[in-house]
């Protein structure tokens, strides 16, 4: 599905929605350049499922955690990183674990990162940073092709 | 009394340091070796290399602040060491060694908040400081503003919703190409521009708290940035002049706001983004109108170093709050 974004605020409460279709150990993919939203949708997610907390951008610190009661949201951005270095991350024991998982910038990741998910694009329009995002939301998997026509029904 | 040594250790991002700390604040050795050429390669830090560069640094860092201090390992009476927040397998390569050390020389580990290190590295050159103060911690991961009772007393009282300070610096320096770490690089841009030739705004939230948000500013300089290409070649220094004055107009107001509201006459920085010249000038002018002292550390003492680990280790020593040698790192988990 494919959609437009006009503001930050649209941002967040698109991501509320993407929440309320999502299970507690459900893996997301942002992808987007640098200051398309990502970083805002993924706090609306988080919003979505509970967490009042701060939601801030994890490049420097390569994962943040939200927690909300007994479930847990992971928070990751792989923008630093190549291929080899997320192999290395031991992603897996986060990935394997009860848990939500939001990773920015996967690209560097593909081939080995799980194609089991949503992959959310975010791009601009016409390379203009002032103007609408599109939002285009896609998956392989059946399981959440699911998901999203549940999306479409709540947008 | 006798002289209390620490041996701090630090490997939580870039640099791996150690230094030995008389009594809380006396530096006799501070050895920092930077990995910062390899990074630039890359255009940011790459967790993977910083743990294997800390591995093969360390062993001969530790032997130079013992060197440079002219002691033996037999001299010192704890080891501090970092275990939270940073990239973790950096920082377990420094609490692994830490602990080993502390073991076989059995004298007590002492666990070190990266963070609390950095508001310390004041106190290390300053014993003059006066309390309470508003204390701005500015770095690659943090923008805080504190309200401090005492040193080791203090709240969190504003921090950034979106990106700290010093990613918005790396993430723009990197889109405007001018390299890494970003701080410097717009640092040195600017001085060849001027700020006004065209405009970024000031994003200030509510004027009444201390929150900050430096992803739209970091948006909007990426967009003029997109417009302005190919139009002319100088206009870079003055989007870097214009981007640097932004974001430390933001940081100087908002810490004179929380000064006066919490009637304080200090304002203490740190972090890596303290280092920037504009900020420590812009800071010191509009609080000198305002009758308020600002300190900050010196330059090596503003980016990640051993000194302020060991120097606040010391008030941990002294009241025997001693760590286990099962202690564990924490990543990015816990602020401050």
């Amino acid at each position: 599905m494919e959609l437009l974004v006009y503001n930050e605020n649209e941002m967040e409460q698109l991501g509320e929605k993407i929440a309320r279709v999502l299970d507690h150990n459900d893996l997301v993919y942002l992808i987007g350049e640098l200051g398309a939203g990502k970083t805002t949708l993924a706090r609306g997610i988080a919003r979505g499922r509970g967490y009042a907390g701060r939601v801030t951008s994890p490049t420097f610190t390569l994962m943040n955690i939200y927690k909300i009661g007994n479930a847990q949201i992971n928070h990751f951005d792989f923008y630093r990183l190549n291929h080899d270095e997320i192999c290395d991350l031991g992603l897996d024991d986060y990935l394997d674990r009860e848990g939500m998982s939001l990773i920015e910038w996967p690209q560097a990741g593909e081939n080995y990162l799980p194609e089991e998910a949503l992959f959310i694009n975010i791009s601009l329009v016409d390379d203009d940073y002032d103007r609408e995002r599109i939002v285009s939301i896609i998956t392989r998997s059946r399981e959440y092709q699911e998901k999203i026509k549940e999306l479409q029904e709540l947008c | 009394m006798k002289d209390i040594l620490i041996l701090g250790i630090e490997t939580s991002c870039d640099e791996t340091a150690a230094s030995i700390v008389k009594n809380g604040c006396g530096i006799l050795s501070n050895v920092i070796n930077s990995q910062i050429n390899i990074h630039q390669q890359f255009g940011g830090v790459v967790p993977e290399i910083a743990s294997r560069k800390h591995i093969e640094n360390i062993a001969m860092v530790v032997d130079n602040a013992f060197k440079e201090a002219g002691l033996s390992y037999q001299d010192i009476d704890g080891v501090a060491v970092t275990n939270q927040p940073g990239l973790i397998g950096a920082l377990l390569v420094g609490l692994s060694f830490a602990k080993g050390f502390a073991w076989a020389l059995d004298r007590p580990l002492l666990a070190v908040n990266h963070l609390h290190g950095h508001i310390y590295a004041n106190i290390l050159e300053h014993q003059d400081i006066s309390f309470p103060a508003v204390c701005l911690v500015v770095s690659g991961g943090h923008t805080s503003l504190l309200h401090m009772k005492d040193i080791d007393s203090y709240a969190v009282i504003g921090e950034t919703r979106d990106d700290a300070a010093g990613e918005a610096f790396d993430k723009v320096a990197r889109f405007l190409g001018l390299g890494y770490p970003g701080g410097p690089a717009i640092q040195k841009a600017a001085a060849l521009g001027k700020a006004g030739k065209v405009k970024l705004p000031r994003v200030y939230l509510d004027k009444n708290d201390f929150e900050f948000s430096f992803s739209g500013l970091k948006t909007a300089a990426m967009n003029l940035w997109k417009k302005m290409k190919g139009n002319e070649e100088l206009a870079v220094f003055d989007l870097a002049a214009e981007f640097q004055q932004a974001l430390v107009e933001v940081l100087v107001e908002k810490s004179l706001k929380a000064a006066k509201i919490y009637q304080v006459d200090s304002i203490l920085m740190a972090g890596g983004v303290a280092a920037n010249q504009h900020l420590r000038l812009l800071m010191k002018e509009k609080a000198g109108q305002e009758n308020i002292k600002v300190f900050c550390p010196s330059l090596p003492l503003c980016t990640d170093n051993a000194a302020m680990i060991a120097g606040i280790a010391y008030h941990q020593y002294i009241t025997k709050s001693y760590a286990p040698l099962d202690l564990n790192a924490y990543p990015g988990l816990l602020s401050l």
